[in-house]
């Protein structure tokens, strides 16, 4: 048979018409919302599970409910700025070190799996507290000593040492999120792809090739969602996500934190919403503390004045907002400008840099080899950190290498100035603990943690600040150790803090989500959003 | 025919234990590490430890290669070090799109390519030879990757007429969602067999027994497609095997390009992850699919020259 033209052409677009007239039909029947991550395919959807990706968290956030949590939209900062969800209630002792919350009777589980009670609660944090099973973020609930169920709807935990901020550092974070034990001990392994939480919407299906679909919960505690059907679609590819998003075949997308990508979506649709958490991550610069030319202050602080953090912010066109010290300014503990010294204020300064390293004994500059990842934010970050030292005689030797290689180096002290991108909860002892003590030491072995500056060895630390502020079991004097910290840091300059860089998902103006996003997490409740 | 089956799967042995061995010392020599990229930002060197254990990673070096060989033999490919999938359930979603594509792409090749090779070869320099001939120069130099991407923006964004990503359920909808990026990987490959074809075509036009066939008065028709072209289906027979790799290997940037699911995606995606089981079995499918294709192509010829057989 000859095929022609004619034939092959007239064949083709009447399987096309005839396929695409089914699924918007399909689409329009439920009103489905559907968000697209930049994540290659669902990993799991347990809250306990490593290894999970942004687009996996979007859906367990649907699913699965935390004890006490923030306002939509927002970080709870402060001790008062919980709410309840499947706690009604909470009290902390005096000393900060025994939390009680009373549970919400009648909670349900997803598909009849019965009432959530304390038993549930106690079996989630157990998984966390047992040495022997790797959970997902497991060094937050280091700190707690033992959790149990004083009646059916009451639910205590002792803490080794006072942390005032309790539900910030442990009860809101996902992996806290409470999970059916019935559900979990029946399904076994099934449970990572077919989870029972007691959160707005229960999962439908999960496939490599549509993600994952939510469906309502009807017997939410706070109510149904307004929309019946979520789907958590999983596009890696970022143009492939844009002209998702652009086609209209997706109502939000994740963005991309590179310069130049806000601007060329407003320019597309000046329509479009761009929903941004404040800070998503904090972008925070190592300097290795035992190399040469690093090792001396002046050197370090030639750096800091070379480096105009308010340039790099502007590039990112309002994603992302300069950083003074260690904590983003917009957490507790953070400390502004205006309030410091002039000495640790650092204002850009590119003579002051240069005559700071003629001091040091480097009239005609010095070269850093130092290597960073591929990753679009840590590349773009760390190119423009290069341009504006190499302008004071400071040549940044770049590499850039794959993401996983970058870690495993950073891991083994190989690197000399090290960019570290990461999102931390409000809770202001954190990035210390990681970054900053010596206990988190890096070693050539591999063995050791996250402290690439060997801050605390090299040189003395704040480990004794640390070590106070941690025993603290007052908020507000908290804070004032947390901010006596900062400006020890910036004294030192191990670390300096770049720019945070804010989260943000894309959306058709269609949609509404019902809050405004302001800060928070990478993810945020879906059960108030609905077409318009 | 079974004999030959049997020597030729005899054959593959060693291939596979090199792809294997291969592969087990080129992923211990990659730096980075699955630990780091599972626990993420807040392990621990405690955690990280107990992660490694638990996953073997602890074991030495010759008794993680004898593992993986028997597990491999065994059909155990085990789990993602990441995420705890079992591979096989990784492999059961994703290489169905995968063997879908490149069947869909491979037949609109055929299809197209062999069709235009005879027209080129039947009319040689003439117009349509001229147009076959540009056509094929332009099938090759466009990549495939930019010719996806241009197909993405016409006809799924600009005319809506298909979708812009994802694999489809249903036998119609999957058809559906391959359409466009099948189109993109047939693209060279009927290039490829157009070209072939006219070759291989006009060396057996060019013979005897043609001449001998035209002289008797066999009519024009039968002269090239039961003489000509069953002749010269040997080096394009050759010429498919090849393109069929090339196809399951170029799916891996098109799954890419339009989001599809499929092994490509899983492979990219357990390389950045270090999530070394995933990457075993992967390029063990891939081995796999190279032996058997390779081993189907052997069969062809038996069927397409009797005097292979007779031999």
């Amino acid at each position: 048979m000859k095929l022609s033209r004619r034939t092959f052409l007239t064949h083709v677009s009447t399987i096309a018409a005839a396929a695409a007239m089914g699924a918007p039909i399909a689409h329009a029947k439920d009103e489905a919302l559907s968000i697209a991550l930049a994540a290659r395919s669902p990993t799991s959807i347990n809250p306990q599970q490593p290894g999970m990706t942004g687009g996996d968290n979007w859906a367990i956030h649907q699913v699965f409910d935390t004890l006490v949590k923030s306002d939509e939209g927002t970080f709870a900062i402060r001790p008062e700025d919980f709410r309840p969800s499947l706690a009604e209630s909470w009290e902390s002792s005096e000393d900060a070190k025994t939390w009680t919350y009373k549970l919400r009777r009648g909670v349900q589980f997803h598909k009849g799996y019965g009432e959530m009670t304390a038993d549930d609660v106690v079996f989630t944090f157990a998984r966390h507290l047992d040495p022997k099973i790797v959970t997902n973020q497991k060094p937050l609930y280091s700190n707690v000593e033992a959790v149990k169920a004083v009646d059916p709807h009451t639910v205590q935990f002792t803490l080794k040492r006072p942390d005032p901020l309790f539900n910030g550092s442990v009860v809101t974070t996902l992996a806290a999120s409470i999970l059916c034990r019935k559900a979990f001990e029946e399904k076994g392994k099934d449970f990572t792809m077919s989870p029972v939480g007691t959160g707005p919407y229960q999962v439908e299906s999960v496939s490599p090739s549509e993600g994952i679909q939510l469906t309502a919960f009807p017997d939410h505690f706070a109510g149904p969602a307004v929309t019946k059907t979520i789907h958590v679609r999983f596009i890696a590819d970022t143009t492939a996500r844009t002209l998702a998003f652009a086609s209209g075949q997706v109502d939000m997308i994740e963005g991309v934190r590179s310069p130049g990508w806000l601007p060329s979506m407003r320019q597309r649709s000046a329509s479009t919403i761009f929903d941004a958490t404040a800070p998503g991550s904090f972008n925070l610069l190592h300097l290795n503390l035992t190399r040469p030319p690093l090792n001396d202050i002046r050197v370090r602080q030639a750096i800091r004045h070379a480096i105009n953090s308010d340039q790099i912010a502007a590039a990112f066109a309002g994603l992302a907002v300069p950083m003074v010290g260690v904590i983003a300014p917009q957490f507790a503990g953070a400390v502004k400008k205006a309030d410091l010294p002039p000495e640790l204020q650092y204002n850009y300064d590119p003579k002051k840099a240069k005559a700071l390293l003629a001091e040091a004994g480097h009239p005609n500059g010095v070269t850093i080899p130092c290597f960073t990842s591929q990753r679009e934010d840590y590349a773009a970050i760390m190119l423009m950190l290069q341009e504006q030292l190499r302008a004071v005689g400071i040549n940044l030797d770049l590499k850039i290498i794959d993401h996983a290689t970058m870690h495993s180096e950073n891991r083994k002290d190989r690197n000399s100035v090290a960019l570290y991108s990461s999102s931390y909860p409000p809770v202001p002892t954190q990035p210390f603990l990681q970054l900053l003590s010596a206990a988190a030491d890096v070693k050539a072995d591999g063995s050791g943690a996250e402290n690439y500056s060997h801050y605390g060895v090299a040189i003395p630390g704040v480990d004794a600040l640390i070590e106070k502020a941690q025993d603290e079991p007052d908020f507000n004097r908290r804070i004032a150790l947390i901010q006596d910290i900062e400006k020890q840091v910036l004294r030192d300059l191990p670390l300096l803090g770049i720019d945070t860089l804010s989260y943000v998902i894309a959306r058709n103006p269609r949609v509404n989500i019902g809050f405004p996003v302001k800060s928070g997490y990478a993810y945020w409740r879906l059960n108030k959003a609905k077409r318009v | 025919m079974l004999p030959v089956i049997g020597a030729r799967l005899l054959d593959a042995v060693p291939t596979v234990l090199l792809v294997l061995t291969l592969v087990f010392i080129a992923l211990r020599l990659l730096p980075g590490d699955p630990a780091l990229v599972a626990l993420g930002d807040y392990a621990t060197a405690e955690q990280l430890a107990l992660f490694r254990e638990q996953m073997g990673l602890n074991a030495p070096l010759w008794q993680q290669y004898f593992t993986f060989i028997w597990d491999m033999l065994t059909l155990d490919f085990g789990q993602s070090l990441i995420d705890r999938t079992p591979v096989l359930r990784l492999l059961a979603d994703n290489l169905p799109y995968t063997i879908e594509l490149t069947l869909v792409a491979t037949g609109m090749g055929l299809l197209v390519g062999i069709p235009l090779g005879v027209v080129a070869a039947v009319n040689r320099n003439k117009l349509p030879d001229a147009g076959v001939r540009v056509f094929s120069l332009v099938g090759y130099a466009i990549p495939d990757f930019y010719l996806g991407a241009l197909l993405l923006i016409v006809f799924a964004l600009t005319l809506g007429w298909f979708p812009i990503n994802g694999g489809g359920t249903g036998f119609v909808d999957r058809m559906y969602h391959v359409f466009l990026p099948a189109v993109t990987l047939a693209m060279v490959k009927t290039a490829f067999l157009g070209r072939l074809t006219r070759t291989s075509l006009l060396e057996v036009l060019g013979k005897d027994y043609i001449r001998t066939a035209r002289a008797k008065g066999a009519r024009e028709n039968r002269v090239i497609y039961r003489h000509g072209l069953r002749n010269a289906l040997l080096p394009i027979t050759t010429g498919l095997g090849l393109s069929l790799l090339a196809t399951l290997s170029g799916s891996v940037a098109i799954e890419l390009v339009f989001n599809r699911p499929g092994i490509g995606e899983v492979l990219i995606s357990a390389i950045a992850k270090r999530d070394y089981p995933v990457i075993q079995a992967g390029v063990v499918v891939f081995a796999f699919f190279v032996v058997l294709i390779n081993l189907l192509v052997d069969l062809a010829y038996i069927v397409v020259d009797p005097r292979i057989r007779v031999k």
